[in-house]
């Protein structure tokens, strides 16, 4: 508990002395104070008791927050949370160390917003109250804006009301929604409460399923955009192209994951019946993504660009793995989560490194820069196989387990759960795996091989400060030093992903406990399906 | 995290390997062979991070590889008729419920030892080894430059082969499978300033993608209808329901042929591999044409009892392959770069294979493979040792009477080798092999297929054509050659050359072609012909097994006892001479198969189908022989006036044009499936940008503009300084703090 807090605070701490320090020390604090927070959190991790049992520890307290409606400060995790807490406070030291030489301007205000937006997250993934959640979950888009609006590319200010204007307004849906259910806790009990495992087991036991059809479609279009979701991805690559580069890569490695676990966390829990319902639409609205993005990254020629929008389609399969509703599917979507997080942040650490060199982004103008940067390309290399998913390392397991989640979620029962999709929507998330590699192969060949093309002269460049940057030299020590760790969790996690797989597995079964009835029920609501699944002879063969 | 003690009990456990009792110790070692290549990766990565500029890589992966190969040298004494799971550590493993069969998924690091399994590797590893040897003079010109990047990606690529092969469950395979990929297409791309190389390498690696959905998705087929993806629980499974009519079961082997034809360059898959050729030339041997490219074979071959529940898909591998046997050749009678001829011909000889397994001769198939491996590494290592003498020259017009050349007498003789064996010339390796497959053919249950038996003898005729197409234009006749315009490293250092110190007057030999006065071509080093002699010997006694039953008809054919005993030969009823071998019976039958031949009723010609294809082939392949010889060594001049006549008929102008710009596949998959998606992709993209973001979310309009306004202020540098944009955003936070307790109050 003591180390929970002490992560959160020291970022905080760290916020508050480097507003009065010089402006030097600046990014030095940031470092120290997030590496502080890592080791925090590491330390919590270490002696985290419940990894293979999937409990939250500690158990919430009672430690008041707001009295009156009895909202608390309750902090825990679980394995699932804990895991991208993990990530989150693993990121962060490389947003701020990688940011070291980019940004040169207003250097107090951006560490310090990194620092808020670093607790904020920390915040939301350890709360037990859905309402500290909320906060933490809503705040972490001031820092965010700011980062954005002040360090930001020239569309920035479009780039940061579209972010706002976005995911404020999916944030009602969301906030709303929980309002709604702690209101008829109230109502019910005569009780108030927010921590999360009271309402949801109050929510899908006692709600009618046409509530909680309406309570899952309001959770999911809440959370939806900061997925994002086809179609309301729109905001993300331009946030991702307007940002400098310590943004994107938090925007994608952490912040997006807050949708996902938001649905993972609230949504599924919660409206069991609502999820049975509305997998399908939304696993629907899944696969287009995959392919919907994936085409539009093809003809990206704007390489953060192409980066951005491969998220759309990357967190599309990560979410079809979710609404498969089975342990294979779910278990692959949350080590999805953390795969994106890693190879998609560095995918952008690259490209900014590469951006401090030229400030040139669009592969029209660069490209062929192995030539000038062995290393950088290697590394680019990497993180390109880490995100189409070769096998042996990190991005594979995610993927191939959200498709074949996604494959075995047939009426069937065998698996002991049934589930609404199946090989139809395998096969067209899957054609992802090719598409993928179409435009990430592109994206290599282009900007890392090929002919070596460099923008003849820079000096006109928007960053007056080339001062700092590194020149054309390939990556310094202290780049590479920050690339190594990402790569070597990618390898470890691809060569030995049990650990992690054995730790999320008994969440996930917690979290879907209530999906085979539910699922049975809907089932049987649709005749057709029914029918089919009576159809399948192997139902008895197997028994 | 709890990560630490479990992978060190692993680690612990790969020194001990777990192993049935029965089995031989030595087979405990057996993940040395994958160990070593990845070994030796590793170390290049290091010599690469150290900038090591010396031999020091090759010297390494030599030495890895070496010990790979001495590894299965060793398992190939010991390995039994059992198979034998060894396993290294876990990797996708868990359970969920009350872990029953349906409950659970486990794709451990298993190897799965039999006969087949290092079998394959014995070639793979092998090869492996003398390929890096040669490679080891060829790349000498990037010492320092890429040469670490290439044995780097040569090892990652012997590793992945080898998960590919000895991997115990499909999952291990997939790794494996995208592993050689990936080694593929960092080697294909080893030129990676040079726009043509990057494009082919993506070429492969996008079109192998296809096949790997297949593969991916007959993989989650099989666990959904067998509940296992292991090899050895899978066999359980299937011997225990063996002939399921689902369609859950009957796809499977059609999603695993997807990633076999795309693996093993077949149609419609087939056209990454001619471009391909853009790699180094050790790479195109090693990787497309000996090994790599055999893995389709392997992957059906492995999952035989998987193919014969369905004779349809059975039948259609075989069309797949005789088609493509015929389509390649073809084109390769067609085409001037000798790089790009040996490559459509591996294309047809992998058709060939294909055209065996679809005809139940999984023997035959793999026999194919094990006698090509050799005959076509030597071809493209021959090919190699003239393209680095000549100055990247590869164009058999341009190239003419070498084995008169001082320093190309052993490398000619051995190219026109080779020809001979890729001609399948009576009583070669291949012409064993390549019989094995036809007699099949003729003789299967499946009258489906015997009209691929002439289609078969046809190819055997144009082969021997193209073949020797190529062996008498180049190696025979005057002495007449062009030097190419690259430098050996195609990279604009352009000091490829001088490395040797003998000839350092090539800078200007892009303007001087035909002044042959100013080059001489640099015959090769030992580094490159004792591979050369070491992988010839090889190719001639890969016939040793044929040779050996046609003396002595008790004896069982050496390759026909590793592939029977193995899963490739479980339910044999598909197999043409009916034989139903197992895996408790099979030595038995082994001998079984070989009477088999004597007593089928199959008559082709009024012959037993054993003798008529000997005697057809035979034909076929002087015949071929005698037509090459007359166009191109004897009257060169009539080869190219048969051309103009072709060309000058309406009526025969688009076989010449059709054949010389290989089918215009390569456009038709262009218009048909490359420009229609990426029109769909712009399409889209403006759609997204403009439509749904401007229309739509711009439209609600106000709400971003109030926005704009409310922080204009902050960031628009009106108002600097920290202090003033963090209380703001402190004055936020706690309004929606007072928001949501007056929200939560009502």
């Amino acid at each position: 508990m003591n180390l929970i807090w002490a992560s959160i605070l020291i970022p905080v701490a760290t916020a508050a002395v480097i507003a009065v320090a010089n402006a030097r020390a600046a990014r030095s604090l940031a470092a120290v104070g997030s590496l502080a927070s890592l080791g925090a959190l590491a330390a919590f991790a270490w002696q985290f008791p419940a990894w293979s049992t999937g409990a939250v520890f500690p158990e919430p307290c009672g430690c008041a927050w707001l009295d009156s409606i009895n909202a608390t400060l309750g902090v825990g995790f679980d394995s699932v949370s804990l895991m991208l807490a993990l990530l989150e406070a693993f990121l962060i030291p490389i947003c701020v160390i990688g940011s070291w030489t980019a940004i040169s301007d207003r250097q107090r205000e951006y560490y310090g917003w990194f620092m808020l937006l670093h607790a904020s997250i920390l915040v939301a993934f350890a709360a037990r109250d859905v309402l500290l959640f909320y906060v933490g979950y809503e705040f972490t888009l001031v820092p965010l804006l700011f980062i954005i609006a002040i360090w930001g590319g020239p569309e920035r200010r479009q780039a940061a009301h579209k972010l706002f204007l976005y995911t404020f307004l999916g944030s009602l849906f969301f906030l709303g929604s929980i309002l709604f259910v702690g209101w008829q806790h109230h109502a019910s009990t005569g009780l108030w409460s927010w921590d999360m495992g009271t309402l949801s087991s109050f929510a899908s036991a006692r709600l009618p399923a046409n509530t909680q059809f309406w309570l899952f479609a309001a959770l999911l279009a809440g959370f939806a955009v900061k997925v994002p979701l086809f179609p309301v991805h729109t905001w993300l690559p331009l946030a991702h192209n307007q940002a400098p580069t310590a943004g994107s890569v938090i925007l994608a490695g952490t912040l997006l994951k807050l949708g996902t676990y938001g649905i993972f966390r609230l949504a599924l829990p919660m409206a069991p019946e609502g999820g049975a319902a509305l997998a399908v639409v939304a696993s629907v609205l899944c696969t287009v993504a995959v392919v919907y993005a994936a085409l539009i990254c093809w003809v990206q020629t704007d390489a953060k660009k192409l980066v951005a929008y491969s998220s759309v389609s990357h967190l599309g399969i990560c979410m079809l793995g979710l609404f498969a509703l089975n342990p294979v599917g779910a278990q692959g979507s949350v080590l999805y989560m953390i795969n994106h997080g890693l190879s998609t942040g560095a995918l952008f650490l690259l490209i900014g490194m590469a951006y401090e060199r030229y400030h040139v982004k669009d592969m029209d103008q660069i490209g062929g820069l192995a030539k000038r940067m062995p290393v950088w390309a290697f590394f680019m290399v990497f993180f390109t196989m880490s995100s189409i998913g070769l096998p042996g390392l990190n991005g594979f397991v995610g993927e191939y387990l959200c498709l074949f989640g996604t494959y075995i979620a047939t009426g069937d029962a065998s698996t002991g759960y049934p589930g609404l999709l199946g090989p139809g929507f395998a096969l067209v998330a899957g054609t992802g795996l090719i598409l993928g590699a179409m435009y990430m192969l592109l994206l290599v060949g282009r900007y890392v091989f090929g002919p070596l093309r460099e923008p003849k002269d820079e000096s006109h460049g928007k960053h007056a400060h080339d001062d700092h940057g590194a020149g054309h030299g390939d990556l310094t020590g202290r780049e590479v030093g920050l690339l190594v760790p990402l790569a070597l969790v990618c390898l470890f996690i691809g060569v030995y992903p049990k650990p992690m797989l054995q730790a999320i597995g008994p969440v996930v079964e917690r979290t879907l406990a209530p999906y085979p009835a539910a699922v049975e029920r809907t089932l049987k609501s649709q005749p057709q399906a029914a029918e089919a699944a009576k159809a399948e002879p192997k139902e008895d063969d197997r028994g | 995290m709890i990560a630490a003690p479990a992978m060190l009990s692993s680690v612990l456990a790969l020194a001990e390997g777990p192993l049935d009792a029965h089995a031989a110790p030595e087979l405990r070692w057996a993940g040395l062979a994958l160990l070593l290549p990845l070994l030796s990766g590793v170390l290049c990565l290091l010599c690469g991070w150290m900038k090591v500029r010396s031999k020091l890589p090759a010297a390494l992966t030599i030495a890895a590889l070496g010990g790979a190969f001495a590894t299965i040298l060793r398992l190939q004494g010991v390995v039994g008729e059992t198979p034998v799971v060894i396993n290294l550590f876990d990797w996708i493993s868990w359970t969920w419920g009350d872990a029953s069969r349906f409950h659970g998924f486990t794709a451990n690091v298993d190897l799965y030892v039999d006969r087949l399994t290092v079998f394959w590797m014995l070639f793979v590893t092998g090869l492996g080894t003398l390929i890096a040897l040669y490679a080891s003079e060829y790349m000498e010109s990037d010492v320092g430059k890429g040469y670490t990047r290439f044995f780097g990606a040569v090892s990652i690529f012997l590793f992945a082969m080898g998960c590919l092969v000895m991997g115990g469950n499909l999952v291990m395979l997939y790794l494996g499978w995208e592993g050689v990929g990936l080694a593929s297409y960092l080697l294909i791309g080893y030129y990676f300033t040079k726009p043509e190389a990057v494009a082919a390498a993506k070429k492969a690696f996008i079109v192998n993608r296809i096949g790997d959905l297949g593969l991916a998705l007959a993989l989650f087929l099989t666990w959904q209808c067998y509940g296992t993806v292991e090899y050895a629980a899978l066999w359980k499974a299937i011997e225990a329901a063996p002939a399921s009519s689902e369609w859950t079961a009957q796809a499977i082997p059609w999603l695993l042929m997807l990633g076999a034809f795309g693996k093993s360059a077949q149609l419609p898959l087939y056209v990454w591999l001619p471009d391909a050729m853009e790699g180094p030339t050790p790479v195109s041997a090693l990787i497309h044409a000996a090994t790599m490219v055999t893995a389709g074979v392997y992957l059906i071959a492995r999952m035989f009892p998987l193919f014969v529940v369905n004779p349809d898909a059975l039948a259609a591998v075989a069309w797949v392959g005789g088609l493509t046997a015929l389509l390649a050749a073809t084109i390769g009678m067609a085409q001037y770069d000798m790089k790009r001829i040996w490559a459509y011909s591996t294309i047809s000889q992998l058709g060939y294979m294909f055209l065996g397994l679809g005809v139940g001769t999984t023997f035959g198939a793999s026999y194919h493979v094990f006698t090509h491996a050799f005959f076509k590494a030597l071809l493209f290592l021959t090919a190699g040792a003239v393209m680095h003498g000549f100055a990247g020259q590869l164009d058999i017009r341009k190239l003419s009477g070498l084995l008169k050349v001082p320093g190309f007498r052993l490398v000619s003789l051995l190219a026109v080798l080779g020809c001979f064996w890729l001609a399948a010339f009576p009583f070669t390796a291949a012409f064993f092999s390549k019989d094995e497959i036809l007699v099949s053919a003729f003789t299967a249950k499946d009258e489906r297929v015997h009209l691929l038996g002439w289609i078969g003898l046809v190819v055997a005729a144009l082969t021997a054509y193209y073949t020797f197409r190529v062996g008498f234009r180049v190696f025979f006749g005057p002495v007449k050659y062009e030097p190419g315009d690259e430098h050996h490293g195609h990279d604009d250092h352009g000091h490829g050359h001088d490395a040797h110190g003998s000839h350092g007057s090539h800078g200007s030999h892009g303007s001087h072609h035909g002044h042959h006065a100013e080059f001489h071509p640099h015959g090769p080093r030992w580094a490159i012909r004792v591979p050369l002699v070491l992988i010839a010997v090889g190719a001639i006694l890969a016939g040793w097994p044929s040779y050996r039953t046609m003396l002595n008809h008790d004896e069982p054919n050496w390759v026909k006892t590793q592939v029977v005993q193995s899963s490739a030969y479980q339910g044999g009823s598909a197999d043409s001479h009916g034989s139903h071998a197992g895996h408790d019976e099979s030595s038995n039958e082994v001998a079984h198969a070989e009477q088999a031949h004597a007593d089928h009723g199959h008559l082709v010609l009024g012959m037993d189908a054993h003798t008529a294809v000997g005697r057809l082939g035979s034909l076929a392949c002087i015949a071929g022989i005698l037509v090459s010889l007359y166009l191109h060594l004897i009257n060169r001049g009539a080869a190219d006036a048969l051309r103009r006549t072709l060309m000058g008929s309406i009526a025969t102008r688009w076989i010449v044009v059709g054949a010389e710009r290989k089918w215009m596949v390569d456009e038709f998959y262009d218009w048909v499936i490359r420009l229609p998606l990426r029109l769909i992709a712009n399409i889209l993209s403006a759609i997204d940008e403009l439509l749904l973001d401007a229309g739509i979310v711009n439209g609600l309009g106000a709400l971003p503009a109030a926005v704009g306004r409310l922080f204009r202020p902050l960031y628009g540098g009106v108002v600097q300084g920290y202090a003033v944009t963090m209380a703001g955003g402190v004055a936020l936070v706690a309004a929606w703090v007072i928001w949501i307790w007056l929200r939560g109050a009502n």
